[in-house]
């Protein structure tokens, strides 16, 4: 059981790194999903036993006896579920946003289009500064060193 | 030793932000009084943790039990002069820079509730008694990070955002995997319970824990061979979202190396010294050197926080009550220098240049400043290591990164308001308004005033290591 179980996770582990390091990026999403549920399975074999349903009334004997499972694992994994879920909206929200922006989801693309993008913009904008007023804060700024 | 009144002040220092940002969130944050109802309900965590720190230190550790269960069953917040010392040093820069912003105009319906929710993260985080649920705080207010990072929306923000979640939620990983594997071996996630059953436990599975949550902090606060999201992420961000970041966020990455190396997995830290005090070390010369070949205040100041965050690790390597008080005093201190220096830098006029220069003087460690204090107790635990070559190297190591951090402020403080090149003058327009300026010069006062009357920050830090190395 230990053996099938670290094997599951190490498996999904695995896969959720390699897909971590595409250049796509809801593939990285994916990814992320991946690893965080490799961790869920991993605190869930923290406290690996065999046992009636933790729910009260307690079976005859009391906790340990009876053979009851692990509670605390489940409201772990319960909990870092809901965390992981949510994250991974998140994620695809920015994936969206960006998305939304340049129409691709390829890492290189979207650095490629920010690049042309910001070129553009200096292009644009140089004449504009030019004509703002020069020098004067920095000669206030000065006298407030020098006193 | 459980008196109402201090669980009260504990639970106040805890609930006020969570109940505070549940409201805001749905209220529209670019409306001017809802920025400052913000700025009230951190205020009043503030004095609550301020009452917090004060009580810890005359009469130790002040507990509470969530929902009446009994001990061992219900969840414990427990605060102790180590996490009351974070948190409101935490939600001090997290208070200045929420000011500094509603002060010159929120832009984000978002941001007043975001920035709540991470001092509640911050706050629960710092005050928990429990591993799990220092996970689930950690994750509130990385989540709020990951958000703030992409505040103002510009692509390369968005960009620096993605990569930044991605990172970090995979360091968050491995620090969960970290806290399974400790409940495994110990069967408890109660702090001190952990500390208590982890000494009998082999060491051999006990240091691939300790390595997996060694990597999960260091990837936070970003040391050198982890540090490489950092810069892009703080370069892109609004000044007082960097403020947040370096100032406030990165404090859970040197809590985290205090509270669980030092106070968990103590034996596993003197086992690991020699490599702790190996990367801190890089940390500090790579950060530095990175600094000084930089020109952008930003990323100047990034790779800063990457150098400064070595001597913490640094401080951490040498251990013992020293060592400790050490780390604990430098990252407070350099949590101050960051939160000024990066509100500084995004504003111009008159005593912005001033303010600055304290920051600058700050991080370089020359006295009255609060640097200087952080520096002496560096060099203090400098000397206290073990054997004569590691002091005199360690000593000469604090030297030379003081001295080229003092290099690196004065080339940022010079280029910004001595020598504005003349391809500059775009940016150098009118200068800021006057309220955001009067917040920075206040942090440069506090920098100061923690300089010339070191003592409360010095009897904390210390209470705090006597707790680490008394147990936790």
């Amino acid at each position: 059981m230990i053996l099938a179980v670290s094997l599951a996770i190490s498996a999904i582990f695995g896969s959720g790194v390699f897909l971590l390091l595409q250049r796509d990026l809801l593939r990285v999403v994916v990814g992320i999903v991946f690893v965080s549920n490799s961790a869920i399975l991993f605190i869930i074999a923290a406290g690996l036993s065999r046992g009636d349903a933790p729910i009260y009334p307690l079976p005859e004997g009391g906790l340990l006896d009876a053979g009851t499972s692990d509670p605390l694992v489940q409201a772990m994994a319960l909990t870092a579920i809901v965390i992981s879920f949510s994250t991974a909206a998140l994620l695809l929200g920015l994936v969206y946003r960006l998305y939304a922006a340049h129409r691709t989801v390829d890492v290189e693309d979207i650095s490629e289009a920010e690049t042309r993008e910001a070129e553009a913009l200096e292009r644009e904008e140089e004449p504009e500064r030019e004509e703002e007023p020069e020098g004067k804060p920095a000669e206030v700024e000065l006298e407030e060193e020098t006193r | 030793m459980r008196v109402p009144a201090e669980s009260l002040v504990l639970a106040l220092a805890v609930g006020i932000p969570w109940a505070l940002a549940a409201a805001l969130s749905l209220l529209d944050g670019r409306k001017r009084w809802v920025g400052w109802v913000a700025v009230a309900g951190l205020g009043a965590t503030l004095a609550a943790l301020a009452r917090l720190a004060v009580l810890v230190v005359g009469g130790g550790r002040v507990e509470m039990t969530a929902g009446g269960w009994p001990e061992g069953v219900g969840i414990t917040l427990r605060a102790d002069a180590l996490g009351a010392t974070f948190a409101l040093v935490s939600v001090g820069v997290i208070f200045a820079s929420l000011l500094y912003e509603v002060l010159g105009g929120v832009r984000s319906r978002t941001f007043p509730a975001l920035v709540v929710f991470m001092t509640a993260g911050l706050t629960g985080l710092f005050l928990t008694g429990d591993v799990f649920n220092f996970y689930v705080f950690f994750e509130v207010s990385m989540t709020a990070a990951y958000v703030l990072a992409s505040y103002r929306e510009q692509d390369h923000q968005v960009r620096a955002a993605f990569i930044f979640a991605v990172i970090n939620l995979l360091g968050s990983v491995v620090f969960l995997i970290g806290v399974a594997a400790l409940y495994h071996v110990t069967g408890s996630l109660d702090m001190v319970t952990i500390a208590e059953r982890i000494d009998p436990v082999q060491p051999n599975s006990v240091i691939a824990i300790a390595a997996a949550i060694f990597v999960a902090f260091s990837l936070k606060l970003g040391l050198f061979p982890f540090h490489f999201w950092l810069p892009a992420v703080y370069v892109g961000s609004h000044p007082p979202v960097a403020a947040i970041l370096s100032g406030a966020l990165a404090n859970i990455g040197s809590y985290g190396l205090l509270r669980f190396g030092g106070g968990l997995l103590p034996r596993e830290l003197e086992f690991g010294s020699a490599v702790v005090v190996v990367l801190g070390t890089a940390s500090i010369i790579y950060g530095a050197l990175q600094a000084i070949s930089r020109r952008d205040t930003s990323e100047v100041l990034a790779y800063s926080a990457i150098g400064q965050a070595g001597y913490v690790l640094v401080a951490l390597g040498v251990g013992g009550t020293v060592g400790y008080a050490a780390a604990v005093l430098y990252a407070v201190v350099n949590s101050l220098n960051k939160g000024l220096l990066f509100l500084a830098a995004g504003l111009r006029g008159p005593l912005v240049g001033p303010a600055f220069a304290v920051g600058a003087f700050s991080v370089a460690g020359v006295p009255p400043t609060a640097g200087f204090l952080g520096k002496v107790a560096l060099f203090e635990s400098g000397l206290a290591s073990g054997t004569v070559p590691t002091s005199v190297a360690l000593v000469v190591l604090i030297f030379l990164g003081s001295a080229l951090s003092f290099v690196y402020s004065f080339q940022i403080y010079q280029s910004r308001f001595w020598a504005p090149k003349p391809d500059d003058q775009g940016d150098r327009g009118k200068p800021s308004p006057v309220a955001p300026r009067v917040v920075v010069v206040l942090l440069a006062a506090l920098a100061l005033a923690v300089g010339l009357w070191p003592e409360p920050l010095l009897a904390l830090s210390e209470t705090a290591a006597d707790i680490l190395v008394g147990g936790p």
